[in-house]
């Protein structure tokens, strides 16, 4: 291939991904500058951008936050993401560690559960999912954490034992010789040497987690908790009426931290992702 | 310092084991019974204060098994191994007082070099002041002192080795045990770590186990080498014993570079008297030989006859010389390496390039006919069928 060809294919292939970048972008950027626009004309007008007869201010934001609580919701859907995350965390990297390190029938039994677990659909499960946390009294926020461990489960045990696998053994030996116990060797060595994959499966845990709309909705006494998404919901239907406005002021509210903590943390996705997959 | 005992060890991997797998494939002559795979058997061991072991033998062997096996890394099947008298089988490794040293370094990547070396003293609840007296302590007998603060990624292969090293002889173990913890460096850097080894074990006080797979590493270092394949102790002795008087064909031809040269021969017995046949010269074995020789009552048999590239000598073209062509050269500076083919077998011999005495092995060229002869002092006798040194 000649280098004006090269060249030209490159060109092509940045357009193709500048225009496949605007259209990802695209809804986020018309929700962000509706939730500045009179509710009554993001129905009329959802693609034109605030004019000085439409544009509003924060008052679709003051709308979410005052009638809507949706201050309430950020704060059960923090402590079910914190909660659900960090159990994930400590569980999943516990149980990898065990499965990568002793060898037997039951742990790879563990260890295909898990992978299997991923392949389930959740609309599989869901019906007798929810009538299980039902009963068992998970409908709560500490409690949805217990179901979250379980379907987070699946991905963190299969991404973290990737990670453990690289690691030399000798390194675990060599505390146990120094005189560490398994405890002590997995938090003060084990641990810090899978602090990428820590990250990542941190990262891609919260973003599931803070997005997720069905878990919560079928498990949670929805009376009592409503995490974002729920509240978002319940904007669209529960007076009879849809307040555009407040949704798409609450959808940015909603999308702003997860966006900034995916930014402030991207770099450790593909570090973390690419850790157990070659041989250090 | 301390004693180890070692007594009747063995180590066998279960049926289930993936040991047994690798036995089918790779490492053949590793016995298997119903109990599964024998990776270690029979071996004993008495190691005296502060002596330096060396476990030497090709992969497979089960040195590492062995050595792991007094760690406590490994169980034993059965056996004991005692350290200063107490039998250690159920000990916990920490609770043994031993260090160990591995081939990768196995140093924690997320500590700094003082974090690593301060690791084990914290475990052991060691007052700061100690501790960080201690460290410095290892760290300037080792070099290291400038390297404190630094992560082991940002270290040479040979700094990380001495991080290891620094590790283990911080706490004042009582065994030291080495696990090839030289092989992952470059020739030149191993010649050095060995000789700064020689160097450390002079400067504390610990009993050394070290496992090799190299032969020089392990005449260079130990006051006494274990000579091991296929999970048995071939031979226990000090360096020059088992280069002088190897026990058996296997341990003739591990020990010493380039490798003994074999030969099929016959001894022949005459009274007292011994001599070796072998493509139709004779050679008369010393008087020594023939009396240690005729105490054992070898009468005249087939034997396999091995002598060192080294003590074998040009000579002239003779009914006591053999001769053959040669297939390759090796200039190795102060000698040449010679591969001389004699009736289609090969023979290394090892000449000096020392032209101040008229001869130029440097010139001799592949394809030239070069005639050689040994004396009977430096025959080695094997039996045929046992591989067994017949003078021992």
């Amino acid at each position: 291939m000649k280098r004006s060809e090269r060249k030209a294919l490159s060109w092509a292939g940045t357009g193709l991904m500048g225009f496949l970048c605007v259209a990802w972008l695209l809804p986020v950027i018309i929700v962000l500058f509706n939730s500045f626009k009179n509710k009554m004309f993001i129905n009329l007008e959802p693609f034109e951008l605030p004019t000085e007869q439409t544009y509003i201010g924060l008052e679709n934001y003051e709308t979410a936050i005052d009638k809507y609580g949706f201050l309430d919701s950020v704060g059960w859907t923090v402590f079910i993401t914190v909660g659900s995350v960090a159990v994930i965390l400590l569980c999943t990297s516990m149980c990898a560690w065990y499965i990568t390190r002793v060898q037997n029938r039951f742990t790879k039994a563990i260890y295909f559960l898990c992978v299997f677990s991923m392949v389930v659909p959740f609309q599989m499960v869901m019906f007798t999912l929810s009538m299980i946390a039902d009963r068992l009294g998970l409908s709560t926020p500490w409690g949805i954490i217990v179901v979250y461990l379980g379907f987070g489960a699946g991905l963190a045990v299969f991404m973290f034992c990737g990670f453990v696998k690289s690691i030399p053994i000798e390194i675990e030996e060599a505390a146990l010789i120094d005189g560490a116990g398994p405890i002590r060797t997995f938090f003060t060595v084990v641990v810090p040497i899978m602090k990428p994959t820590f990250i990542s499966v941190g990262i891609l845990q919260t973003m599931w987690i803070w997005n997720d709309f069905l878990l919560p909705y079928l498990v949670l006494d929805t009376t009592k908790y409503k995490t974002i998404s729920i509240v978002i919901q319940f904007m669209k239907g529960s007076y009879g009426r849809v307040d555009m406005g407040a949704i798409m002021a609450a959808l940015i509210m909603a999308v702003i931290p997860v966006v900034v903590f995916y930014l402030s943390c991207q770099k450790y996705i593909i570090k973390g992702v690419a850790a157990g997959a070659v041989k250090g | 310092m301390s004693q180890v005992s070692i007594k009747h060890v063995e180590k066998v991997y279960g049926p289930t084991s993936g040991h047994r797998r690798h036995a089918k494939k790779g490492n053949a002559n590793l016995k298997v019974t119903d109990e599964g795979v024998v990776a270690v058997e029979d071996f004993n061991l008495e190691i005296a204060d502060g002596e330096f072991i060396v476990l030497v033998g090709p992969s497979g062997c089960g040195k590492s098994t062995m050595l792991r096996m007094v760690a406590g890394l490994e169980e034993i099947t059965r056996g004991e191994v005692c350290i200063d008298g107490r039998v250690v089988n159920d000990v916990q490794p920490r609770d043994r007082d031993i260090a160990m040293v591995f081939q990768n370094y196995a140093l924690y990547p997320h500590k700094t070099v003082r974090g690593n070396m301060e690791y084990p003293l914290k475990l052991r609840k060691t007052p700061k002041d100690e501790m960080n007296r201690r460290v410095e302590e290892a760290a300037q007998i080792l070099g290291i002192t400038a390297l404190l603060d630094r992560k082991p990624k940002a270290l040479s292969g040979g700094q990380r080795q001495r991080v290891a090293i620094g590790r283990a002889i911080v706490r004042d173990p009582k065994v030291l045990l080495m696990d090839e913890p030289l092989s992952n460096l470059d020739a030149k850097l191993r010649n050095q770590m060995r000789s700064e080894i020689i160097k450390l074990r002079q400067r504390i006080h610990s009993t050394f186990i070290y496992v090799t797979h190299d032969q020089t590493e392990a005449m260079t270092l130990g006051d006494r080498i274990v000579v091991m394949k296929d999970g048995m102790v071939q031979q226990i002795g000090t360096p020059q014993e088992v280069y002088d008087t190897p026990a058996n064909i296997f341990v003739a031809g591990f020990i010493g570079v380039p490798q003994m040269n074999f030969y099929d021969a016959r001894l022949v017995r005459d009274g007292d008297a011994y001599h070796v046949e072998l493509d139709g010269i004779s050679v008369a074995l010393p008087a020594e030989k023939c009396a240690r020789l005729a105490a054992r009552g070898v009468g005249t048999c087939d034997v396999t006859l091995g002598v060192r590239p080294e003590n074998i000598e040009r000579a002239q073209a003779g009914p006591n010389s053999l001769t053959g062509t040669v297939e390759t050269t090796e200039m190795m500076g102060s000698a040449v390496h010679l591969h001389v083919s004699v009736d289609g077998k090969d023979s290394i011999i090892i000449l000096q390039n020392n032209p101040e005495d008229g001869e130029r092995p440097a010139d001799i060229r592949v394809g030239d006919t070069v005639s050689f002869a040994f004396s009977g002092a430096v025959a080695h006798l094997f039996d045929r069928q046992t591989e067994k040194n017949l003078e021992l």
